[in-house]
């Protein structure tokens, strides 16, 4: 592919987006009766459903139980056809076990294990729609799920990609095509409001001297994006909670 | 498409003296055998004209890689045609038609075992097709059934099975290959246009289909009246599938009659 | 199908239930429960469709790619179903727990539609032994609320009326090679035919009679269910038991029988379900998961 400009000179993206703009963000929680707690999560075209089980019993071997904390389940697995070319496998190649690994890590992190001892927390996350940035989907998504399974968590655990035009302009939300075009590529998973970092991951590289323009890009991409969710959790707290009877807001608007 | 095409013409013209159903009981089960296998718990062997199967069973044995407790015990099936069975060369390796045949085998058996007789174990039971001259699958489930009350394992019933080709307006009990083939085509235009393979498991006793499995595309009437011929099929090898268990029990009971002689002689000796 | 744990109770009011005429969810006994289907929801994907049947979801793509057909029928496309069974629908599911039952699903909408008499491969063919379509049909299961044979087989003709194949402008056999040309208009596509295509229905028998649209509950309440596939033609086109019962004869019969009816009906109403969702066309709203 011809190396194309990530920028043009009047400070548009390839989809013409601005530099520090994300794509659009559309969720639902509680899309599954099945499972404690489930969301659907759109980031621009990646689509990205998850699901929470949990806390249950450890399944399978009881060796795995740890005596102080719950044990961290996660699955990330793409569906056949959420690619352009299609996938052989859905689950178990070394991208996907990789995945699996960065999002027990990301939550690790967040969820407040201690408070369930010998028990396990499953997360599984299925990719719809591939479209960049699919691991920070997932994670948003999961976030949204566990918070849906009334899961204790320190805070949202949020992540959000960034990359780097022209040699000097941080991009914010990186989508496929971008990715492919070959520039640097930089995921943080963080845990906004304390402004700690969970994960961090790059690919190609740039100047170190970048490094924290880059990295701030993509922990304010998070805050934004802890703000979007944060909202979707208030609304769908209060149409579940008026449904209920409590909260008086929520039956005014309607 | 052309091949196809000759093929069904010929095919056709081939059958067209044979009037209507092509119910050949004198073809069926020329050869009925238990305890051919020695390693095996229990073992038989059959042969529909070319159609060759031996089946064995195993001990039962701990479920493997099963935590929780089960109620009911279970049946490992594997059907498999022998590399050197099919005109074509078979892998070792199963692929699908086999993974679908050895499931039809395990629903087929199951509803005759006593499988709460033996909870949280498992019984293994392999089919091998040596020679596959149409039908194996339904030989397999004949076969598979003499083995397992070969092996003593605990059963309302045996299960017996038959196969039906339907082409246009004609029906085959016990296809042949070629009978086969002929079944997956869609007959040529002016006649009926059903088509199709059924198979079907049996257990006489207590009148139970443990299993009917149909492929190919034909009309509601063709299937239902299907359902009688392969009950009356079935039932004419039921009695050969009970003689020969029957024979396998009094050689035994005359191998055992014989043993306590022997001891008693040798006692008297002894004396 | 999440681990389902009924009590002799529960399963008694069931199949009293059933044998009165009434089901746990206020249906009759040949009632289905009601269903949405939305098509054209993946975009990375020829054609594709979701369907929602109580709880139990389904996503399928399709997807084409271009193949040498089989040297034994050269003028004939390919086909091939692959059912992913997702750890969202039950933690059994993870890893490659989902891998039997998705074989069990995905062999038997391979052999319903094994006929030539349901669904034309030969429209697939680009060049006679040389190219054609193979269509992956990909199916994804997210939820499991019983009755996952019908939902799927439903879905996947959703699907297959949704998939637009390229169309082809040119193709020569130059020297050895293919030389194809594609139109470039991504709107220039032919349409598949899939008014024969058949749909599953499966029967459950529970006491003495049988139920269609078993939810998980009733499924695990039966001794054995039959499923038929049929199409609108009312041509059977596979039949197979699932469970560990077994029939009188006599019972088949009946089951078939109420099976080719259901089955038309069933047929019928998602004929119908496509024909309006096509007639809002471009105007329809897109509502995937979020509804």
């Amino acid at each position: 592919m011809a190396r194309m400009d990530l920028i043009s000179f009047k400070g548009l993206r390839l989809d013409g987006r601005r530099a520090n703009e994300l794509r659009q963000i559309r969720c639902k929680m509680g899309v599954f009766s099945q499972p404690d707690g489930s969301a659907y999560l759109e980031q621009g075209n990646t689509k990205v459903l998850a699901a929470v089980y949990g806390p249950h019993e450890i399944r399978g071997s009881r060796s795995k139980a740890l005596h102080d904390k719950a044990l961290v389940n996660c699955q990330y697995s793409m569906a056949t056809f959420s690619t352009g070319e299609r996938k052989r496998r859905p689950r178990g190649d070394r991208k996907s076990q990789e995945m699996s690994m960065h999002l027990r890590q990301a939550f690790q992190a967040a969820i407040r294990v201690e408070v369930y001892p010998r028990s396990q927390i499953d997360i599984f996350v299925e990719v719809l729609q591939a479209d960049g940035g699919n691991y920070c989907a997932c994670v948003n998504a999961a976030t949204l799920a566990l918070v849906d399974a009334g899961i204790p968590m320190t805070e949202y655990v949020v992540a959000c990609t960034a990359s780097l035009a022209n040699g000097d302009v941080p991009l914010v939300d990186v989508s496929n095509l971008e990715e492919n075009s070959g520039g640097p590529n930089l995921t943080v998973a963080a845990l906004p409001l304390s402004g700690q970092v969970a994960l961090m991951e790059m690919s190609q590289r740039f100047h170190l001297d970048h490094l924290p323009k880059v990295v701030e890009c993509a922990l304010q991409g998070c805050r934004d994006i802890h703000q979007i969710l944060d909202q979707a959790v208030r609304r769908h707290t209060e149409m579940s909670g008026s449904a209920l009877g409590w909260g008086n807001r929520a039956q005014v608007d309607l | 498409m052309d091949r196809t095409a000759t093929l069904t013409k010929k095919e056709t013209s081939g059958h067209e003296s044979q009037l209507g159903l092509d119910t050949k009981a004198d073809r069926l089960t020329d050869h009925v055998k238990t305890g051919v296998v020695s390693q095996a718990k229990g073992s038989a062997y059959i042969e529909q004209s070319n159609t060759k199967v031996v089946c064995s069973v195993f001990d039962p044995r701990e479920i493997p890689r099963k935590s929780g407790y089960s109620v009911n015990g279970e049946l490992y099936c594997e059907f498999k045609f022998a590399p050197f069975s099919c005109i074509q060369w078979r892998s070792h390796q199963p692929d699908a038609f086999e993974k679908e045949c050895s499931l039809i085998l395990r629903r087929s058996l199951e509803p005759a075992v006593c499988r709460h007789e033996f909870p949280n174990f498992q019984v293994d039971v392999y089919a091998l097709v040596l020679e596959n001259d149409g039908s194996a699958l339904a030989a397999a489930i004949t076969c598979a059934a003499l083995a397992l009350a070969d092996a003593s394992v605990p059963m309302y019933d045996l299960v017996v099975a038959a196969t039906l080709g339907v082409h246009g307006d004609k029906k085959f009990m016990d296809p042949t290959v070629e009978e086969e083939s002929l079944c997956n085509i869609l007959p040529p235009d002016g006649r009926s246009r059903n088509h199709g393979i059924i198979t079907a498991a049996f257990s006489p006793a207590h009148q139970q289909m443990s299993e009917f499995a149909q492929s190919g595309a034909m009309d509601i009437d063709c299937a239902t009246s299907s359902i009688q011929l392969l009950r009356e099929a079935c039932e004419s090898i039921y009695l050969l599938s009970q003689q020969c268990l029957l024979k396998g029990v009094t050689k035994m009971l005359k191998k055992k009659q014989k043993e306590i002689k022997l001891d008693l002689s040798s006692d008297r000796i002894a004396c | 199908m999440a681990e389902i744990l009924l009590s002799e109770a529960e399963k008694t009011f069931i199949l009293h239930g059933v044998e009165e005429g009434f089901r746990c969810d206020g249906r009759m006994r040949l009632d289905y429960r009601p269903m949405e289907v939305e098509t054209d929801v993946v975009s990375h994907a020829s054609g594709s469709a979701r369907l929602r049947l109580a709880n139990t979801d389904i996503l399928v793509g399709v997807k084409t790619e271009i193949d040498t057909p089989y040297p034994e029928r050269p003028r004939e496309g390919k086909i091939e179903f692959f059912v992913d069974c997702s750890a969202n629908a039950t933690p059994a599911f993870e890893g490659r727990g989902g891998e039997e039952l998705g074989t069990e699903i995905s062999n038997s909408l391979a052999t319903a539609y094994q006929s030539s008499q349901t669904f034309d491969l030969t429209a697939l063919c680009i060049l006679p032994g040389q190219q054609c379509w193979k269509l992956y049909i990909d199916i994804l299961i997210l939820e499991c609320g019983g009755n996952l044979f019908d939902a799927v087989s439903l879905a996947v003709k959703a699907a297959l009326h949704n998939t637009r194949v390229p169309k082809v402008k040119g193709a020569c056999l130059d020297g050895g090679t293919v030389d194809l040309q594609l139109s470039d208009d991504p709107y220039d596509c032919c349409r598949l035919d899939v008014s024969d295509a058949p749909c599953l229905v499966t029967l459950c028998k529970i006491g003495d009679h049988c139920v269609v649209d078993p939810t998980a509950e009733e499924e695990t309440c039966s001794s054995g269910s039959v499923v038929i596939a049929i199409t609108e033609k009312s041509l059977v086109t596979s039949v197979f038991k699932t469970g560990v019962g077994s029939f009188h004869p006599q019972t088949l019969i009946d089951i078939l029988k109420v099976g080719q009816t259901i089955g038309l009906s069933v047929n019928k109403a998602l004929r119908a379900a496509l024909l309006e969702e096509e007639q809002q066309g471009r105007k329809k709203e897109c509502f995937g998961f979020l509804k």
